[in-house]
């Protein structure tokens, strides 16, 4: 059986478009190869010290 | 696919031919953004959006630079109503490569067209105002906002699934299904859908004695303008005999003829009345109306019967008894009397002196009955000359009578004929002097001395002017 209250917690409040400005400058887009070129920088930095 | 190190073009080999970096992970990286892409791809072309935005975003963790990728993803988010996503993805996507870039359209498309961009606004707002509803437990407003959402916006797929978790919530099984086949049309795989449709099927199955639980939809709901009207399905109107209904029959058509007897008729009667009052209003505004042209015209009739009196009266002076004007007419007989005295050879001088007397007489009573300067200039001339002609012996005539009067001592008649003999000739100066004896004679002192005067004036050297001033100094000593 359906929990109403439990459900509704899963719904959250649409992003309006005044707002869209300040969710792409806040969306995270650091990504897989982001890591890896850190982390190949960091090792070679390592290295070299 | 370019190093990541040095920016060259990659060949097969797992390092780089320009900068020699090792690539091999990060060329595996890129492979599997790019399996997840694939997939992403595929899912959104059997409408599995959610599966679709799963894998993209998934493709996006290993490579944010899979512009493909994320123009992709922002198509599904639009596809799901999504409007504010869908356009981040696309700015984000425009911002990593700004030249040759789908997503270019995609942003032109919605901000061209200023009402739909308004139009996806409201819908979010009100889809946030359903929410909040939800959340005051205001469920019935909810419904009635998230209804207005979908309307606008019939691919909202968030706002399907919440219209539907309120009806499954007031065990509207039936429309709580509709709502949600609607999201499966949308996105097939969406978990959330799929869960709410698991349970709404099990409602809506037959139950072990093949009954439905139906619950509140155990009734017919429509709506009619604004009010929505539950009609229960399994009721059924108590069977009525004929009799009943005959009288009840008869029983509304009582209360309908004495609804109209006492509610409807007095209305007309009322509207006839009104109408009645002012049809005599209008009526008796015109008989006053008339009434008071009559007594005007009236007035006016007494003004003209009486300006026709007196130009009756007018006329009378002037006709004759022939109708033809009495003036002229005697004016004319002094004329023929005139004329047939001047033929001496026809006539004796008595005659002729009679003619000449006659004469007198009607420019006499022609002087008395008319004035003389109202009538025309041609009257006028014929009468003066008639005067003119007659004056000498006229004057003559009343001379001697005057004399043979004064003679006798008779003054007053003396002074009569004297007085006539000056007015046929102003300048007969022995009449003028013996008026003045006569009036000396008689007492009148003042008509004495003006008639003295005037003789005086008349012949002014003359010995008896000499006699008539020395009786004006007599006559004013006393």
């Amino acid at each position: 059986m359906i929990n109403f209250e439990e459900e509704l917690k899963k719904f959250h409040p649409s992003l309006e478009i005044e707002d869209a400005e300040e969710a792409i400058y806040n969306q995270d887009l650091t990504d897989m190869a982001d890591l890896l070129v850190k982390m190949v920088k960091e090792s070679q930095e390592a290295e070299e010290q | 696919m370019f190093c990541y190190n040095c920016g060259c073009h990659l060949s097969e080999h797992d390092f780089c031919t320009s900068c020699g970096v090792d690539v091999s992970l990060y060329k595996r990286i890129m492979y599997v953004s790019n399996m997840y892409y694939n997939e992403g791809l595929a899912k959104a072309g059997i409408r599995d959006l959610t599966g679709a935005v799963t894998s993209l975003r998934q493709s996006l963790k290993f490579n944010k630079n899979h512009i493909e990728a994320r123009n992709l993803l922002g198509l599904v988010y639009f596809e799901m109503g999504e409007a504010v996503a869908a356009l981040s993805e696309w700015v984000i996507s425009k911002n990593l490569r700004p030249e040759k870039n789908i997503a270019d359209d995609y942003i032109n498309m919605i901000q061209a067209n200023g009402s739909r961009l308004d139009t996806i606004n409201q819908t979010i707002k009100k889809y946030n105002q359903a929410l909040v509803y939800c959340m005051q437990d205001s469920k019935d407003l909810a419904v009635i906002q998230l209804r207005k959402v979908l309307s606008l916006n019939p691919k909202f797929i968030r706002a399907h699934q919440l219209l539907a978790l309120l009806y499954i919530d007031s065990e509207q099984w039936d429309k709580a299904k509709r709502e949600l086949v609607k999201c499966t049309e949308l996105d097939r795989n969406n978990v959330q859908t799929l869960t709410y449709m698991k349970e709404v099927d099990q409602m809506l199955a037959p139950d072990e004695t093949g009954k439905v639980s139906r619950r509140k939809d155990e009734s017919v709901r429509y709506q009619a303008d604004n009010e929505i009207i539950i009609q229960p399905i399994g009721v059924k109107e108590p069977r009525r005999s004929g009799v009943s209904t005959l009288l009840n029959i008869g029983l509304g058509l009582i209360i309908g003829i004495a609804t109209m007897y006492f509610l409807v008729v007095p209305a007309v009667r009322t509207n006839v009345n009104n109408e009645s009052q002012q049809k005599i209003n209008e009526i008796s505004n015109q008989i006053t109306a008339r009434e008071n042209t009559i007594t005007e015209l009236e007035s006016q009739i007494e003004l003209l019967k009486q300006e026709q009196e007196n130009l009756h009266k007018e006329l009378d002076g002037y006709a004759g008894t022939d109708g033809t004007l009495q003036a002229m007419d005697q004016l004319l007989v002094a004329a023929t009397n005139y004329i047939s005295s001047q033929q001496p050879s026809e006539l004796t001088a008595e005659e002729q002196a009679q003619y000449i007397q006659d004469t007198a007489d009607i420019l006499e009573e022609i002087k008395n009955s008319v004035v003389l300067e109202e009538n025309s200039e041609s009257f006028q001339n014929l009468y003066n000359i008639l005067f003119t002609a007659i004056s000498p012996q006229m004057s003559r005539v009343y001379y001697n009578a005057g004399m043979d009067a004064f003679n006798a001592e008779n003054y007053a008649e003396a002074i009569t004929a004297l007085e006539r003999a000056m007015e046929y000739d102003p300048e007969y100066g022995d009449a003028c002097f013996n008026l003045g004896q006569a009036y000396r004679l008689s007492g009148n002192n003042t008509e004495a001395i003006a008639a003295y005067e005037r003789f005086v004036e008349l012949l002014p050297n003359t010995e008896r002017a000499n006699r008539a001033r020395r009786y004006i100094t007599e006559l004013s000593a006393q």
